[in-house]
């Protein structure tokens, strides 16, 4: 644990300078000496990897960390930097740049020389696509290269005595023999891995996910457990030694958000909970910040001591790991027509985001927000028309019109967007080292390299706004008769000012997340309808449109643009949050609120779905922890996708509002992702706040 | 149809009993504990409370035993799963024991446990009503002395004691709960007297319940003052140190 807490010191040390790996990849677009863009591009990744002087913390156990892309950057460079990159632009997120799980379980096995190989194989199998192979054999020279770098580093630092010799020795080592062949033990491993991962981020790819790696590591863990060569305590030290370096972009200013996968099933579809499963969820235990993004798939046959362990991190106020239901996330991805082995090893990308591990091009996602069309149909149509609407399945028709012409403009859009660019122009030599096929057909990761197509992400907005709009239309207007539609829409537009008495009644209408039909079944059918509608259409190169009800924090910032809705809601408050009930609204306790919440069919949503809930800290303790046991096991088996808990009480978070010096390491969950709570604006926090809170007393 | 005067109902209640539990909180109690952390269950009229937060909440209402039952089922996955079930709480349930018998027999034939919470200051026949249909009674035993019993909490202490006693002859699995209320029945000669009472009447479980003024602003909304408001609940200490003596004779646990 020392050597992490003195990583941790050492880690926010803030360098001088800024953080610009472009300066040293424009440095290999300059004396390029090829005319291809493929290998232009592996030659700028080929200095961005090698020239910055390795950086190695004392208290590193496995090496590669960002702090050598921290430079002082004048005015000159910086427009030089620019117009490079201007001229060999990157993909960035919204033309699949990053989010994506490499598929490390062939580094591991192949080493660098065994890629390597397998390029020199394809090129004599492809002559015509020798160029692209040859960029992507330049970039793992590269990795080679900055492997070298560091090994020299720690021999060199032998002569500074705030080092353990012995440590650096054993960092040389590792790197010099991840040169020349494959790893040979889980430490060689871990940092072949993350040497890669570190690649991927001096790149500037955003949230580069670790997957499985209770799973790709496991092989060298077993061996080296059976021959005595780790224990599990050692094992676990490295792993929060190198998840810590997650954090390093935050310390320094920046960000990330790195998934890491645990639990699941193998390749015959058995649970697959190793010894290394736990020593991960250890080790992001141990690191205790945002940034390493844990999850854990959750199979009904995994046991009950695994979910336990989960729980028990959980209950450390971390937020990790998220619980995915392996069962529906697998079926949602079967729908999408994926080989079942590969469906087996998924794993997820960002927050919550379900991928096949490195066998799709990186993902993509953007927001679909039905409750707009609803304000269309309500605030756009006179009072004749909207009162000329004579039940609620007629509703229900205009409205699905509605959303079907929107979701066709909507995927018009983005497909138009993830095109602009000439795709040749934008290849990703090395990142196309670590998606099947691309070594195989010679072809970029996003040009047909890749086994599968992309997908696109639709993330709809509101399930519980939508839902509770539905259910107090249909209750109020047509079966109550209480008020017309053009009563509501009126007062929308005047925010309910005037109208308390309508607001009164349409708030008392059934909400969803209280085990009521009534409100419930119009959550069912948002799920089902959209994710029907999306299933229409495909991706430019023929990849499913999945759904997602995982908001982030997004469900703020599109409420603040709306109009007040038929349920009561004023103007410019938040949305519901992800697939949750609209917070306050389900006020019958957790057990209905997950009845509700299991009710549609998420195997329709292939992208995930987060629910959020919280519990004090005293449903964690001993004795009480199999009471959230059972009820994670009860929600799941009725279909429940994903939970995410946290167990931070409320008096502590309205007192880390007023004395935030206090709560300097608070960490809160907020869908998908944690953060530092006194670090969030504070209309994020009174969010996080009025989501309903599970007491346990 | 039988009515019972539901306060409310609490879906996952952890700390009522094995398992997930549903409490149904009945209204009305005869007994006057000035500690009392649910004092709008005493009264069985209905009552609304006004925080100062501006939140008002009505508790009581009239529910058949179907209504309830009907609530109650919808989590049956979930009592099933924890190996938990219905908790009758209150106030004093077996005021309504009447009412109730047909409830707790509806429950027991669909194989969900029930749980009866009470002080045990009724007569034997309240009992006889739910005892068939009950796995697991919580028995709260305040104090083993008469005199104290009569003038705090204005019960009786005799009737308590034989109901007790019966209740254990009857086979019932029983857990005395003891509120641990400072100044009260916390010194060593307190317990040593409780477990006197408990051993002769052959308890095997107690669970310590220490003070706590979680209900302070109950009272306060009720516009009523609580005369614990300023007792500080005891130390971790000081409960270990009480749970030392009773572990001498009874499997315990804190609650």
């Amino acid at each position: 644990m020392s050597v992490l807490s003195d990583l941790k010191t050492e880690m926010k040390s803030k360098p001088t300078g800024v953080f610009c790996p472009d300066v040293y990849r424009c440095e290999g677009y300059k004396n390029t000496k090829s005319d291809d863009v493929s290998l232009i591009r592996a030659d700028g990744i080929y200095a961005l990897f090698t020239l910055p002087e390795p950086y190695i913390y004392k208290n590193d156990l496995i090496v590669g960390s960002m702090r050598p892309y921290f430079t002082d950057v004048d005015e000159d460079t910086a427009k030089e930097v620019s117009a490079y990159m201007a001229k060999y632009p990157e993909r960035g997120f919204l033309k699949n740049g990053d989010h994506f799980a490499p598929d490390y379980f062939a580094a591991v096995d192949l080493g660098i020389p065994g890629l390597i190989e397998k390029i020199d194989k394809s090129i004599k199998e492809h002559k015509e696509r020798e160029t692209f192979l040859s960029s992507m054999k330049k970039t793992l020279e590269a990795l080679t290269g900055k492997l070298i770098k560091y090994a020299e580093k720690a021999r060199e630092l032998k002569f500074n005595f705030d080092y353990d010799i012995e440590r650096l020795e054993k960092i040389a080592q590792n790197c010099e023999i991840l040169t020349v062949s494959a790893p040979q033990t889980f430490e060689q491993g871990l940092q072949l891995v993350w040497m890669i991962h570190s690649c991927f981020v001096s790149e500037s790819r955003y949230a580069m996910a670790l997957g499985r790696i209770d799973r790709y590591l496991y092989p060298l863990y077993e061996e080296d457990i059976k021959n005595g060569l780790i224990t599990d305590d050692y094992a676990t030290e490295l792993l929060s030694n190198t998840f810590l370096k997650i954090c390093e972009r935050r310390y320094t200013g920046g960000d990330d958000v790195v998934n890491i996968c645990i639990g699941g099933v193998d390749d015959e579809g058995k649970c697959s909970v190793n010894g290394l499963s736990y020593c991960v969820l250890h080790a992001v235990r141990d690191v205790n910040l945002p940034g390493p993004n844990l999850s854990a798939r959750i199979t009904s046959d995994c046991p009950d001591k695994f979910l336990d362990e989960c729980l028990k991190v959980i209950g450390t106020g971390l937020g990790y790991p998220a619980l995915m239901n392996d069962e529906v996330n697998m079926a949602a991805l079967l729908r999408k027509g994926y080989d079942i082995k590969d469906v087996r090893n998924y794993c997820m990308v960002g927050c919550i985001e379900n991928f096949i591990t490195g066998k799709q091009p990186p993902w993509v996602d953007g927001r679909f927000d039905p409750i707009c069309f609803l304000e269309d149909i309500i605030l756009k149509n006179d009072a004749e028309t909207l009162d000329g609407i004579s039940s609620m399945d007629e509703f229900m028709k205009i409205y699905e019109a509605k959303l079907a012409a929107g979701a066709c403009e909507y995927v018009k859009a983005v497909n138009a967007m993830s095109y602009v660019s000439d795709p040749k122009n934008r290849t990703s030599p090395f990142l196309s080292c670590f998606c099947d096929f691309c070594i195989e057909r010679g072809l970029d990761i996003n040009t047909g390299g890749a086994k599968y197509p992309s997908v696109h992400g639709a993330v709809l907005m509101g399930i519980g706004t939508v839902s509770d709009c539905l259910s107090a239309i249909e209750k109020v207007v047509f079966i109550d008769k209480a008020a017309k539609l053009s009563d509501i829409a009126l007062a929308i537009k005047h925010n309910y000012e005037g109208y308390e008495e309508l607001r009164e009644t349409v708030k008392a209408a059934p909400k969803y997340g209280n085990n009521d039909e009534f409100a419930d079944k119009y959550a069912v059918w948002y799920t089902k309808t959209l994710s029907d509608m999306f299933d229409e259409y495909r991706t430019n190169d023929g990849g499913a449109i999945y759904t997602a009800m995982a908001a982030n924090i997004s469900n703020i910032h599109a409420g603040m643009i709306l109009q007040a809705t038929p349920d009561g809601r004023l103007a410019g408050k938040p949305l519901s949050d992800a697939a949750s009930p609209t917070y306050g609204c389900d006020t019958r306790g957790v057990t209905s609120t997950l009845l509700s919440v299991s009710k549609p069919d998420y195997t329709r949503c292939a992208c995930g779905t987060v629910v959020n809930q919280k519990f004090s800290p005293s449903a964690f303790e001993d004795g009480k922890r199999e009471k959230l046991l059972s009820l994670i096991r009860v929600y799941f088996s009725r279909g429940g996708q994903e939970i995410q808990i946290n167990s931070t009480s409320r008096e502590v978070l309205i007192d880390a509002m007023e004395h935030p010096e206090k709560y300097p390491s608070l960490v809160v969950r907020v869908s998908g992702f944690s953060a530092i709570y006194i670090t969030l604006a504070r209309e994020v926090q009174e969010d996080i706040l009025s989501r309903t809170q599970q007491q346990a007393l | 149809m039988t009515n019972l005067n539901v306060s409310c109902i609490q879906r996952f209640s952890t700390g009522d009993g094995p398992g997930i539990r549903t409490t149904v909180f009945l209204k009305g109690c005869n007994l006057k504990c000035p500690w009392c952390h649910n004092p709008e269950n005493i009264s069985p009229a209905p009552q609304t409370l006004c925080y100062n937060t501006g939140k008002k909440i009505t508790y009581g209402k009239m529910m058949t035993a179907d209504e309830i039952f009907d609530d109650v089922i919808e989590d049956i996955d979930f009592y099933r799963e924890s190996g938990g079930g219905v908790t009758f709480s209150g106030g004093e349930p077996l005021l309504q024991s009447k009412n109730l018998s047909e409830l707790a027999k509806a429950l027991k034939d669909k194989g969900i446990s029930v749980l009866v919470d009470t002080a045990g200051c009724v007569p034997w026949d309240n009992f006889e009503d739910v005892i068939c249909c009950t796995d697991i009674f919580f028995y709260d035993y305040k104090t083993a002395d008469e005199v104290l019993c009569k003038t705090v909490i204005n019960a009786d202490k005799a009737l308590i004691l034989s109901n007790l006693k019966r209740l254990i002859k009857e086979n019932k699995t029983v857990h005395v709960r003891i509120p641990l209320i400072p100044g009260f029945n916390e010194s060593a000669e307190e317990c040593e007297k409780i477990i006197k009472d408990l051993t002769e009447s052959g308890v095997k479980y107690v669970d310590l319940l220490p003070f706590h003024r979680l209900g302070s602003s109950k009272y306060e909304a009720m516009g009523l003052e609580y005369a614990y408001k300023n007792v500080t609940p005891p130390k971790k200490e000081d409960i270990e140190k009480i749970k030392s003596i009773y572990e001498k004779y009874f499997t315990v646990s804190i609650e």
